[in-house]
């Protein structure tokens, strides 16, 4: 396995989530490509609008990128806008990724990621 | 915590990059800071730096690189700025060179505000006004403006 997708949102399994996508990148010296996704028609409506959304997904991007690179792992980060699904299968293909790592208590419909996606998805609790 | 144009000098704003490669790029930023006194040990601030664009790409996309590092060297959190015409590889994921390159240098101990600073220039320069504005900025002075008009 040479890519791993990890997608981020400000939960509380996220933490865990990272730590898991980085210990078995670096056991298998593989890159990590983190996306957070924010989504302008979320019904989250007052936090999407504002720009501390973005700069919220980009400092939990720089967290794992912190993380990775004390740990001697490959990253790099990606900030997207859209309907966060499609774009994280859409992504997953266009970097072949070869696994979809995402924590459990993410806000997308963890059924339709398994059904949509091409790939393997692991959920971390 | 401390706006993107309070942590920019004046001093380290290279509106024209004499460099092409991307280590010799990060050399040419590097130099006013250390003049400036906010990195103390050029040769490990530069070897955290080497170390992190070996193993990571920070060419965010949109012609932006963001090379970045956190050591002993450097005594507060600074930033430095170069803009270069014909664009320098820094592996950016879209394959587009830079061309607005924005260095962070930051203490070992200030990790928060490091993440911060790095968050809060990220969502600033993926405003398409910005980076219009930087790019047409003709002194050191102008780049602070266009930072100014547009940080919250």
């Amino acid at each position: 396995m040479e890519r791993i997708l990890l997608y981020v949102e400000d939960t509380a399994g996220m933490p865990a989530a990272a730590a898991w996508a980085l210990r078995l990148a670096k056991g298998m010296s593989c890159r990590v490509f983190a996306l957070s996704v924010i989504n302008p028609d979320s019904p989250r409506r007052r936090e999407a609008q504002t720009s501390d959304a973005e700069e919220r997904a980009w400092s939990l991007l720089y967290e794992i990128e912190d993380d990775a690179f004390q740990k001697n792992v490959r990253i790099s980060l990606l900030l997207e806008s859209g309907e966060p699904l499609q774009k994280l299968v859409g992504i997953s293909t266009s970097y072949d990724s070869e696994l979809i790592v995402a924590s459990a208590d993410c806000r997308l419909v963890i059924s339709e990621l398994v059904r949509q996606s091409s790939r393997p998805v692991v959920f971390v609790k | 915590m401390a706006k993107i144009s309070e942590l920019l000098p004046r001093s380290a704003i290279v509106l024209n990059l004499q460099s092409k490669e991307k280590f010799e790029v990060i050399s040419e930023l590097v130099h006013p800071l250390v003049a400036a006194g906010a990195i103390t040990e050029e040769s490990e601030f530069v070897a955290a730096i080497v170390r992190r664009e070996n193993m990571e790409s920070t060419g965010i996309g949109l012609g932006v690189a963001i090379p970045h590092a956190r050591t002993k060297a450097v005594s507060s959190i600074v930033l430095a700025f170069g803009r270069s015409d014909s664009g320098v590889d820094f592996s950016s994921l879209d394959g587009k060179p830079s061309h607005l390159i924005f260095l962070i240098a930051a203490p070992e101990e200030q990790k928060t505000e490091y993440i911060m600073t790095l968050a809060r220039l990220s969502k600033l320069l993926r405003k398409d006004e910005v980076r219009i504005g930087l790019n047409k900025a003709g002194s050191p002075d102008d780049v602070v403006r266009v930072i100014l008009q547009h940080e919250s």
